[in-house]
């Protein structure tokens, strides 16, 4: 019975390294996959988890593919932004890479539309 | 050089068990010199609990396993953090700013200078005011895990609310855990000390025990609702989630531990009280060690749960 219970128990811990945590994004400015009038002047995205600065960033892409974020990403608890470029209509992608406070580590992408 | 092995998760829930475990001894054993076993002394007329197993000798042990494990936690981290190898994880780019920039590095670092303290100390462990300072900066040492995990991360206005119950969740765990280590080494050096005068030690030890031990347990179980509350949220996050089935398994095994250490206090210790010769008071010592030893691997076990807990998400933003 011991037995049997330490086998369980080793394959409950087995099942638990099988599974990585991470922060998780509760919610942007501009919003996921919204449309918005007028190129936005930032992007600001909320997370679940306080952020560590050192390791979290975001990038912003235009339609065409090319950065218009200013490459500072600002960091300020679970929120995290950037200045963009103002550009012109059309998909813009924005690609995150945050280290949550408890050291994991996640990112994402997502869009939003301007003046479509 | 291929450095997958430090994304290893399983690697990471080892390393974090030991040192969680190392550090909770250490504490706790210094809490209880400072709570039972040198009261217990005092109160038998004897100038300290030196005939009982050494407390300083437990911690200074635990503190040899809590060093290097906590070491290895942080390069680990490092590696995964920057992606970097072994090598450069050690540099200024990697290491420097992990323990500058992060709040994980720089409260191992704190974390670290508490171990040095602590180390000092239990050298000059005969001067009274170090035996004071080794269990502050024992104290320190375990509380600077909750700034480490998902405590620290709780964003405000409740991450202060989250960050005293994980302090008060772990010093309540590590003084049942290295308490159970010094009362079964008590107990075991018990059966070689026949004199009245030790069984009465022992049982006044084993009384003073009981207190911190109920003290810990209503601490544990105030400080785990707070940071389940925060961390799980609803009975749907504890079934449906991981992190909800790790919970659910730790809190079994700490109701098993619970029900032997109940036994022990309303059996098995009046029955040493009132046979502490004899037979009679040989078994309930024999029995008492026993459940001692049961209780003690099963918290091992809650600090292997401990160890993946803390590296998978809380089940609160997975339930919604």
């Amino acid at each position: 019975m011991l037995r049997s219970f330490l086998f369980a128990f080793i394959a409950l811990l087995g099942l638990a390294s099988e599974v990585q945590a991470h922060a998780m994004l509760d919610r942007a400015e501009p919003r996921v996959g919204n449309t918005v009038a007028t190129a936005p002047r930032e992007v600001t995205l909320w997370f679940t988890q306080k952020l560590e600065a050192a390791f979290s960033s975001i990038t912003v892409t235009n339609a065409a593919g090319e950065r218009v974020d200013s490459g500072k990403t600002r960091v300020s608890g679970s929120q995290m932004s950037v200045t963009i470029r103002a550009g012109g209509p059309g998909t813009y992608r924005v690609n995150w890479r945050v280290l949550s406070v408890d050291t994991h580590t996640t990112e994402g992408n997502f869009t939003f539309q301007v003046g479509q | 050089m291929n450095w997958a092995w430090a994304d290893s998760d399983a690697l990471l829930i080892v390393i974090r068990t030991i040192h969680f475990a190392a550090t909770a001894v250490t504490a706790g054993a210094l809490i209880f010199r400072a709570v039972v076993a040198d009261p217990a002394a005092r109160h038998a007329g004897w100038t300290s609990a030196s005939r009982a197993p050494s407390a300083r000798r437990v911690a200074s042990i635990g503190l040899a396993i809590a060093v290097p494990s906590g070491v290895v936690w942080v390069l680990l981290v490092t590696m995964r953090m920057s992606g970097l190898s072994l090598r450069d994880a050690l540099s200024a780019d990697g290491l420097g700013t992990v323990i500058g920039e992060t709040q994980f590095g720089q409260a191992s670092a704190v974390r670290l200078l508490c171990a040095l303290t602590l180390a000092v100390c239990l050298v000059f462990d005969r001067i009274a005011l170090l035996r004071w300072g080794a269990l502050v900066a024992a104290l320190g040492l375990v509380a600077g895990l909750a700034w480490t995990g998902h405590a620290g991360s709780t964003p405000d206005p409740l991450g202060e609310v989250h960050l005293a119950a994980d302090i008060l969740h772990l010093g309540a765990a590590s003084a049942w855990i290295g308490g159970l280590f010094l009362l079964a080494g008590l107990l075991v050096t018990g059966r070689r000390q026949p004199a009245p005068a030790w069984s009465a030690y022992q049982l006044d030890v084993i009384r003073r025990f009981s207190i911190l031990g109920m003290v810990s347990v209503a601490t544990l179980m105030l400080s785990g609702l707070v940071s389940s509350w925060l961390l799980v949220g609803s009975w749907r996050g504890l079934v449906v989630t991981d992190y909800g089935l790790l919970l659910s398994v730790k809190l079994v095994l700490f109701a098993v531990m619970l029900a032997f250490a109940v036994i022990n206090r309303l059996w098995w210790t009046p029955r040493l009280a009132s046979a502490a010769q004899g037979q009679a008071g040989l078994t309930a010592a024999r029995r008492l060690t026993r459940n001692t030893m049961i209780e003690l691997a099963l918290g091992l076990m809650v600090f292997a749960i401990v160890g993946a807990l803390g590296i998978q998400h809380p089940a609160i933003h997975l339930a919604q």
